[in-house]
């Protein structure tokens, strides 16, 4: 059977897609659903391959990362496969960390247009419509601030819109009812009545 | 921060509209930034992309901004405008997918 090959290409930087479609779920040959071999190629480095759920924290961590930098927070990001730290504000030092044992760990060292070269690639990646990648692999890059963020303006104006619409809504009733009602005229009234 | 004697407070739609003319700018401009973060990565090989960005930036800014802000000195002020412009460079080149205006947009929010 012969598979399919998707290049994502930005400047430096490609991601080759190799793989299958799934045909029980009725999808067309072009597409890729079952991926059997990525591949990260950055001018002047090392070729990055990988196993295929190696490739979800790989995007994943870039992206974290990316956020990271930009948040003015520290840039670092750790895990069993992937590091990234910040040598300073141009470059970026990556440990790919193997599987296998007594391999040693990759060590790039990439300066920020490669970091954004590679970004997009995941981003021409994600918004493929050839290739489906689980999306449970793949974290919106929506920094948890925000998200929280949002979700407390959502909130904040759900509470606090009826009671202010209610109030609102009893002002102008009981102003309305001020005309039919007037309790000075009363008291006159009475006043008058009183001395007979 | 603008030179300008009239306040008025960006409506949200305005907003919206200049997020989508960036992202659409920031598209046509990606080998631009690009060039201009490389040449920063090796200033002692390739300096002068980055020195002509940088004297262009300080040119516009003196034209158009308030230079009695703090915020706009801060910019004007070499040694600390240089993170400043990097992320800025940094936020305009991630955000060049289909799916860019959100992204800048939750940066924006985020910043």
């Amino acid at each position: 059977m012969i598979q399919n090959k998707f290049l994502f290409h930005q400047s430096s930087a490609s991601l080759e897609i190799i793989g299958l479609p799934d045909y029980s779920n009725n999808e067309n040959e072009d597409q890729i659903s079952i991926i059997s071999q990525w591949k990260l190629t950055i001018v002047d480095k090392p070729l990055i391959e990988g196993k295929i759920e190696h490739l979800g924290p790989i995007m994943n961590a870039f992206y974290i990362y990316s956020n990271l930098l930009i948040k003015n927070e520290i840039p670092i990001y750790e895990s069993k496969l992937i590091d990234i730290k910040a040598d300073n504000l141009h470059i970026h030092n990556i440990v790919l960390k193997s599987s296998k044992p007594n391999v040693k760990p990759l060590v790039l060292k990439i300066g920020n247009s490669l970091l954004s070269d590679t970004i997009n690639c995941f981003d021409q990646l994600n918004e493929s419509p050839k290739v489906r990648i689980k999306k449970t692999d793949i974290h919106t890059y929506m920094p948890k601030k925000l998200r929280f963020g949002l979700i407390k303006k959502v909130k904040f104006f759900n509470f606090f819109i009826p009671p202010f619409i209610a109030i609102c809504s009893l002002i102008l009733f009981s102003s309305s009812i001020i005309y039919f009602y007037s309790p000075f005229e009363n008291i006159e009234k009475k006043e008058l009545i009183k001395p007979e | 921060m603008r030179k300008s004697y009239v306040t008025n407070n960006i409506k949200l739609k305005e907003f919206d509209a200049l997020i989508k003319i960036t992202v659409e700018m920031s598209k046509y401009l990606y080998p631009y930034v690009r060039e201009i973060l490389k040449s920063k990565e090796d200033i002692e090989d390739n300096s002068i992309i980055w020195n002509d960005f940088n004297k262009r930036f300080i040119e516009l800014i003196k034209e158009r901004f308030n230079m009695d802000s703090i915020r706009v000195k801060k910019l004007l002020n070499q040694a600390e405008n240089e993170e400043i412009i990097i992320k800025s460079l940094l936020i305009l080149s991630f955000c060049i997918s289909n799916q860019g205006y959100q992204k800048l947009k939750d940066f924006l929010y985020d910043f």
